[in-house]
């Protein structure tokens, strides 16, 4: 019970099936989207993609709050209205020689707040990331099933 | 004899190419057994390097296994149990198949050393089994062990091939046996996995298992004629029991020697840290707690059955990266039915906009339960999500004291907003001392002058989780 009290609570508490985070990202996102709708129905294809992008993993990042380095780290990209840079898929040109030397640079480089983490941080940081954007990957394909259908 | 070869290959046909291999083997070292019907111990089965042609080079084989640990020798010279030496025994042939594959990779030790056990461990029990049908009828136990194993065709063809006089039945029961075992390793071998790190063990142990319940039915040997052979194939064939059991008693002492060659090399490393160095404490603290992370981690991320660190690491980075390119792909293909969000924003959060002045104190009976909801669900799981989420909507939550003083202080509020949205959310039963009660949970229309668009918090549901403390949370109103 003492860790509902603290909003610190949740590190102690696994809470893997992010139970309480999920309908806050849910009402969060969709509040985006609608304003997202609202506002630029006539705007390029590519800023509304960008848009509803950044506005998935501001819900994600608003969800998870502030215990957590990465959505910290999140929150503050988002804030300082930077240009949330996403690692490309077209980096793939690395050697298949990456293998035990910088993978944890490369993970590093994935997970928002990664360079200022130790090895052993990174990892968790790394599941807790992991589990928020699987929900909010499934949350975004849900949204998008009742949509098209 | 030989209906019940030609049986046994059709029972090989049956099954699916990746134990064939092993069958066809099976199949060569029981047809040398059925010729050397009584006098032969050692079957001459050849495909596999293990074993030369002849008893001879079997012989070879054995002496160089067992000059490497002679003390175990010693104890497979006592016979006094044909049980329990064997296991010693075995503990050398154990560690001599552990000695081939450690070398290699688990990886390709799983798909080379994989042929290896079957094939000795076959024709060894089928041996053994030979040996005891014939020694005494154990047809009951016999069948008994062909039930333990798992695998329910085999059974099918071994029942009625039992029921055939003893030594037939034993020789088909020695056909069927290692087929079974064959099999048995294959379906068994998840149980064992657990127990064995590298993959050539693995089925030599998932083989191991089967045994091991069959020994049990077994009882003991009358002992027959060639008691030396009967022993080195029964150590042969128990021996594998000795590593994957290793909690079982009989095997303790001599598994502990022989298997320490094996699975256990690798816990030695890591013990060898010194207690005493703060240096190495810190280190192997740091790995652990990396060993834990990475623990969780496997669960998270899908095919995360890969024992190596490297490639553990390998897929959750292509996992991350995956589902980062599936949200870029999301958001793209999301820009066709956008009319579509707006229903769905409005059944999420109906009410929960304030300043909408819709009139919301009619429905506010409806929104109050949706909101309530999902803020209990919320406060569930964590105080500080939930008031979050309040904090989105323009609510907040305060003990009921406060609540009733300060509606009952501001008689006309100059902000009619925020000093209704105080009185309706002054409604939350949070498990003060001042609780009404359950019943006693009015719909804040009755209480306060309706307030367009701001909906009250009643928190019963929240009260009965027990979320008292979060009464204690006095958070001003923060108008959305």
């Amino acid at each position: 019970m003492e860790s509902k009290s603290s909003t610190t609570g949740n590190r102690d508490n696994p809470n893997r099936n992010l139970h309480g985070s999920k309908t806050m990202m849910a009402s969060h996102f969709l509040r985006a989207l609608f304003r997202i709708q609202q506002t630029s129905t006539s705007s390029s294809s590519a800023g509304r993609s960008r848009r509803i992008r950044r506005a998935a993993y501001a819900s994600m990042a608003y969800s998870a709050g502030t215990r957590r380095a990465w959505s910290r780290a999140l929150l503050r990209k988002l804030r300082s209205r930077a240009r949330l840079r996403f690692p490309r898929r077209l980096s793939r040109a690395a050697t298949p020689q990456r293998r035990d030397m910088d993978q944890a640079q490369v993970l590093r480089k994935l997970v928002p707040g990664g360079p200022s983490m130790d090895d052993c941080k990174l990892l968790e940081e790394t599941a807790d990331y992991i589990r928020f954007l699987t929900t909010q990957v499934r949350l975004m394909q849900t949204v998008m099933d009742s949509i098209s259908s | 004899m030989q209906p019940s070869s030609r049986e046994m290959q059709g029972m090989a046909g049956s099954m699916n190419g990746g134990i064939s291999h092993s069958v066809a083997v099976a199949q060569i070292a029981l047809r040398e057994l059925q010729n050397g019907h009584g006098g032969r111990q050692i079957p001459n089965s050849g495909p596999q390097a293990s074993f030369d042609d002849g008893a001879s080079g079997h012989d070879d084989f054995l002496d160089q296994m067992l000059s490497s640990l002679p003390s175990s020798w010693a104890e497979l010279g006592n016979l006094k149990n044909p049980w329990d030496p064997p296991e010693a025994g075995q503990r050398i042939f154990g560690a001599g198949l552990a000695g081939e594959t450690s070398p290699e990779e688990p990886s390709a030790a799983a798909a080379e050393g994989m042929r290896y056990p079957p094939y000795d461990e076959s024709s060894l029990l089928a041996n053994r089994l030979r040996q005891h049908q014939i020694s005494g009828g154990s047809s009951p136990n016999g069948k008994a062990m062909m039930v333990h194993l798992d695998h329910q065709s085999q059974q099918q063809m071994l029942l009625p091939s039992l029921g055939r006089s003893p030594v037939a039945s034993g020789d088909s029961g020695l056909l069927s046996l290692p087929l079974t075992l064959g099999t048995g390793g294959y379906d068994v071998d998840a149980p064992f996995k657990s127990l064995n790190p590298t993959g050539g063990e693995g089925l030599f142990n998932g083989l191991g298992g089967p045994l091991h319940r069959a020994q049990s039915a077994f009882g003991h040997p009358q002992g027959g004629a060639s008691m030396p052979s009967q022993n080195f194939t029964a150590a042969a064939a128990t021996g594998g029991v000795g590593q994957a059991a290793s909690a079982s008693a009989s095997a303790s002492a001599s598994a502990s020697a022989g298997g320490g060659t094996g699975p256990p090399r690798q816990k030695v490393r890591a013990r060898r840290g010194q207690a005493t160095d703060p240096h190495s404490i810190a280190e192997r603290l740091r790995r652990e707690r990396i060993a834990d992370r990475m623990k969780a981690l496997q669960e998270l991320v899908p095919n995360a059955n890969k024992t190596d660190k490297a490639s553990m690491l390998d897929e959750i980075i292509d996992y991350v990266k995956f589902l980062q390119l599936q949200v870029k792909v999301l958001s793209m293909s999301r820009l066709g039915g956008a009319a579509a969000v707006a229903p769905l924003v409005a059944d999420m959060s109906s009410e929960g906009q304030s300043g909408a002045g819709s009139g919301g104190a009619n429905s506010s009976g409806d929104t109050l339960t949706v909101t309530e909801h999902q803020v209990a669900k919320l406060m569930e799981e964590d105080m500080g999500s939930a008031m979050q989420y309040l904090q989105g909507k323009g609510l907040c939550l305060m003990p009921i004291s406060l609540a009733s003083a300060i509606s009952t202080a501001t008689a006309c509020p100059p902000r009619p907003l925020s000093s209704s949205s105080l009185s309706s959310a002054g409604a939350c039963h949070l498990g003060h001392g001042i609780l009404p009660g359950g019943p006693h949970l009015p719909s804040p229309s009755g209480d306060a002058p309706a307030s367009p668009g701001v909906s009250a918090l009643t928190a019963q549901s929240a009260m009965a989780n027990g979320a008292a403390e979060a009464a204690k949370e006095a958070v001003t109103v923060s108008k959305a």
